[in-house]
This record gives C-alpha cells, sequence and structure tokens, in this order.
C-alpha cells in the first residue's frame, strides 16, 4: 500500500514538473552573469571589454554600486523597458538594501539602448541625465556603427553622473550591515537543532525497543519527519557565491531610467 | 514495550513542539505576510501615480510657453489631475470594490489626457526641441515605467494573496484565524497598452 502511495505521488511530482517546464519556455530568458560585461550579442573586441571590466570593477571597489554593461542578442518580444528591469532584478545588480546598480543595455538587432538605473541611483542618474547620456553620448556614435565607442563613452558618464555622492557612499558602506547571518539566526538555528535533536533522541529510544518486538508499521508512521526550514536563510546565501567571480549583490529595480533607438 | 523509556509528559512536550514546527511550515503565517506585501506593493503604485500627479504643473507652464493657443488639451490635463488628486486613498482601498475603481478609472483618464497632450506638442518643433521640455519629457516616460512596473509588482502580489485565500491550507486559516482578510482588486484596465505616444526624435 505504502509502494502505490509512492508511486502515485511519483506521477504527480513528474506531472508538476513537466508542467512547470512547460510554462518556463513562455518566460523570458537572461543571459549568464559571466562579468561586468556580458557580450551575448559579439559587438564589443576583448580589449574594449577588458578595460570596461576594469574601469566598473574599480567603481565597485570605490563605492560599492554595481555598474553592467550588457549587449543582447535579442529582445524576445518584448519592450526594452519590460526586459530590463526584469533582467535587473534577475540578477540582483546592486548592493541589497541600498539597491545601488545600474545596467547598460544594448539590443543591437532591435536597435534599441536602455540605462536601467537601480532605486538607489535614481538621485543622481534621473531618467533625464539618463536620457542625455543616451541622446548626447551614446546615440551618434551607434549610428556611426562604433559600439565600443558608444559603450565606452556611456560608462564613462555614467560613473561621473553617479560619483557625485562617491564620498557619502563610502561613509554608508563602512555602516552597512553585514552580509554573514546574524547573531540572531545563528541562535534560532541552534535552538531549532537543539529541538531536532531531542525528537530524534526520543524517536531513536523507542526505535531500540521497536527492533526487539519488531512493531514496524509505528515506525512507519513515525519515519522521515518533514522539517520546514524558515525562507529567511536563503538569502544570506548570495552573498557567499561567487568566491572570485562577479556577482550580484541582491540589488533591485523598480523601471527607472531611460532608453533611445537609434 | 518501552514506553516508558520516554515519560508521557515529555512524549507529549515534544510531538507539540513538532506540531508547532509542522505548522508555522504550513503555511499559517501566509496570510498576513502576503497582505502586508500586497500593501506595501500598492503604496509603491501610489507613490508613482503622485509623482507623475506632481511632473504636471511643470509640463502645462512649459507647453503654454509655446502653444498657449491649445488650451483645450491643457486643461483637460490640469483637470484630470485635479480630479485624480481628489481622490483620497490608503491602505484600506485595496479591498474596497468601488474606491478602488474609481481611482483607477481616475488615472486612466489623467493618461489619456496626457497622451493627447503629448500629440498636440508633435506639431510645435521649437517646444519639442526645448531643453526643459526634454527634461521633463523624459521625468514624464520614466515615471510611466515606473507606474507600469508598480502596478505589475502589485498584481503579482495581489494574485499570491488571493489565491492564498481561496486555496488549501490558506483556505482554513482564512476561515478561522483570518475572517477579517478580504480578498484585494487588482487592475483591470491595461494601462500599459494606454501608455502616452512618445515624441520620436
Amino acid at each position: 500500500m505504502f509502494f502505490q502511495f509512492r508511486t502515485a505521488w511519483g506521477r504527480a511530482i513528474l506531472g508538476v514538473l513537466l508542467c512547470v517546464a512547460a510554462f518556463a519556455a513562455y518566460a523570458l530568458t537572461f543571459p549568464e552573469l559571466t562579468g561586468r560585461v556580458v557580450d551575448d550579442a559579439g559587438v564589443l573586441d576583448p580589449s574594449t571589454k577588458a578595460a570596461l571590466e576594469r574601469k566598473l570593477a574599480e567603481f565597485e571597489t570605490k563605492t560599492t554600486g554595481q555598474l553592467v554593461v550588457v549587449t543582447l542578442k535579442s529582445l524576445q518580444g518584448t519592450s526594452i523597458e519590460d526586459y530590463g528591469y526584469q533582467l535587473g532584478r534577475h540578477w540582483q545588480i546592486g548592493q541589497k538594501e541600498k539597491n545601488t546598480g545600474a545596467l547598460l543595455i544594448v539590443a543591437p538587432n532591435e536597435r534599441k539602448v536602455r540605462i536601467e538605473v537601480g532605486y538607489g541611483f535614481e538621485g543622481t542618474l534621473t531618467d533625464a541625465v539618463s536620457r542625455l547620456i543616451i541622446e548626447n553620448s551614446i546615440i551618434p556614435r551607434f549610428r556611426a556603427n562604433d559600439f565600443a565607442g558608444g559603450v565606452g563613452r556611456g560608462v564613462d558618464d555614467i560613473i561621473q553622473a553617479v560619483s557625485v555622492d562617491s564620498e557619502e557612499w563610502k561613509a554608508r558602506a563602512k555602516q552597512r550591515p553585514d552580509d554573514q547571518p546574524g547573531l540572531v539566526d545563528v541562535l534560532a538555528l541552534v535552538f531549532f537543532l537543539f529541538i531536532v535533536f531531542m525528537i530524534v533522541r526520543s524517536v531513536a529510544g523507542q526505535g531500540r525497543g521497536y527492533a526487539q518486538t519488531g512493531a514496524g508499521s509505528r515506525r512507519g508512521a513515525r519515519g522521515p519527519i518533514f522539517i520546514p526550514i524558515p525562507g529567511s536563510w536563503g538569502s544570506s546565501g548570495s552573498s557567499w557565491s561567487g568566491g572570485g567571480g562577479f556577482s550580484g549583490g541582491g540589488g533591485s529595480f523598480g523601471g527607472g531610467g531611460a532608453s533611445g533607438s537609434w | 514495550m518501552s514506553y516508558t523509556l520516554i515519560p508521557r509528559r515529555t512524549r507529549i512536550l515534544l510531538t507539540t513542539m513538532l506540531a508547532g514546527l509542522l505548522l508555522s511550515g504550513c503555511g499559517v503565517n501566509n496570510i498576513p505576510t502576503y497582505d502586508e506585501s500586497a500593501k506595501a506593493r500598492w503604496s509603491d503604485v501610489q507613490n508613482q501615480y503622485q509623482r507623475r500627479a506632481d511632473l504636471i504643473p511643470n509640463l502645462v507652464e512649459t507647453v503654454k510657453g509655446y502653444a498657449a493657443q491649445e488650451r483645450e488639451v491643457l486643461t483637460q490635463v490640469t483637470e484630470a489631475r485635479a480630479k485624480a488628486s481628489q481622490i483620497k486613498v490608503d491602505a484600506s482601498t485595496v479591498t474596497d470594490p468601488a474606491k478602488f475603481k474609481e481611482y483607477q478609472d481616475a488615472q486612466s483618464a489623467l493618461t489619456g489626457a496626457l497622451g493627447r497632450l503629448l500629440v498636440t506638442v508633435e506639431r510645435y518643433p521649437d517646444l519639442k526641441s526645448n531643453q526643459n521640455f526634454l527634461a521633463l519629457q523624459s521625468q514624464l516616460e520614466g515615471t510611466e515605467n515606473r507606474i507600469s512596473v508598480a502596478r505589475r509588482d502589485y498584481i503579482e502580489s495581489v494574485r499570491a494573496y488571493n489565491t492564498e485565500l481561496k486555496t488549501f491550507p490558506g483556505l482554513i486559516w482564512a476561515s478561522t484565524l483570518y475572517r477579517s482578510y478580504k480578498p484585494m482588486e487588482t487592475f483591470t484596465v491595461a494601462e500599459d497598452l494606454a501608455k502616452p505616444p512618445t515624441v520620436k526624435f
């Protein structure tokens, strides 16, 4: 009976997974965050990419803000505004809580460019400033097919616009709460494990008795204890990954910035 | 039998603690959590609509400087803005269908009026190239985009909340612990499609 139950469950789970997979096919796909310059459309040469990487890494070191340049092969049928903020949220560019992230998105096939600004930068990198950068620095160069120049100049302008308050950020960065799990989290974990330990001990204590008496069905009912893991612990994991590579800091986006086309 | 290994009272205590842990994983907290989340998203939406309303007086003045004769369109925008600002909205609006519809309709009317204004501006090249106007126009576009994103976030959070109220196990908690929690309203007008036309350069 137990075996039949398991098979039915297995089939149900498989069915759900297939449905999820089918839905996933309709959702937008995002390129992998391989670094601070993601050239999916292949319009930037390696030396440009290296120079940009250096500039953007330096910016992050100085201000803890995150800037990323991405070129896309396709917008997959949506507008660049629609794609932009979802990409920013997917990669989680910018520091958590402060949301100090910005993306320079270029879609050469649709001839669209966008500066997607995270909540934290909206004070200095305003919509109007983004628009000016796009119209004056980026689009004229794109029209002349100079992607490297346009992107390079755009990044310089963005850094300039955003660096107005860099001293302030440095001070704030020092006060930034630690990304490590707080003391409360650790205590909660210890308490939780203690309870689990006590339960397991009581079950194990009876188990020894069962083995002697052979009351197997009783054991089955108490068998695998489903332990729910509190969701908040998942969020502290993002800052531990990376190990030398570049990863998003947990920031979010609200749709600020400006777009242009050429 | 080895029941005497663990005294009865301890067993009851441990079973209760286990039940408590399982319950906390069973979604008894979901309804208030989703409720708070949806209310936060709602205040985001309100903020963005307010931001748009704040841009409008400046916009109207700038356009008047070049196209004073377009009095009708300018008045329409000003009136639509006034009407939208008069509606008092707060966290309770999300569960009040009539109030919500009123607010949604007023904002849609304002979007329409703004759209007509921007179409009118097309006829005035001096205005279109005015720096002040360009800055305002990019701010307006940015705000419209933010409104769009905020609406989408709100719709999604309301969906999660309403679904939790209707499905198992939320259904149980809703009818016992959370009887005062009502389903929330969501946006019906596809404002994304009613976006004001942008001025092309």
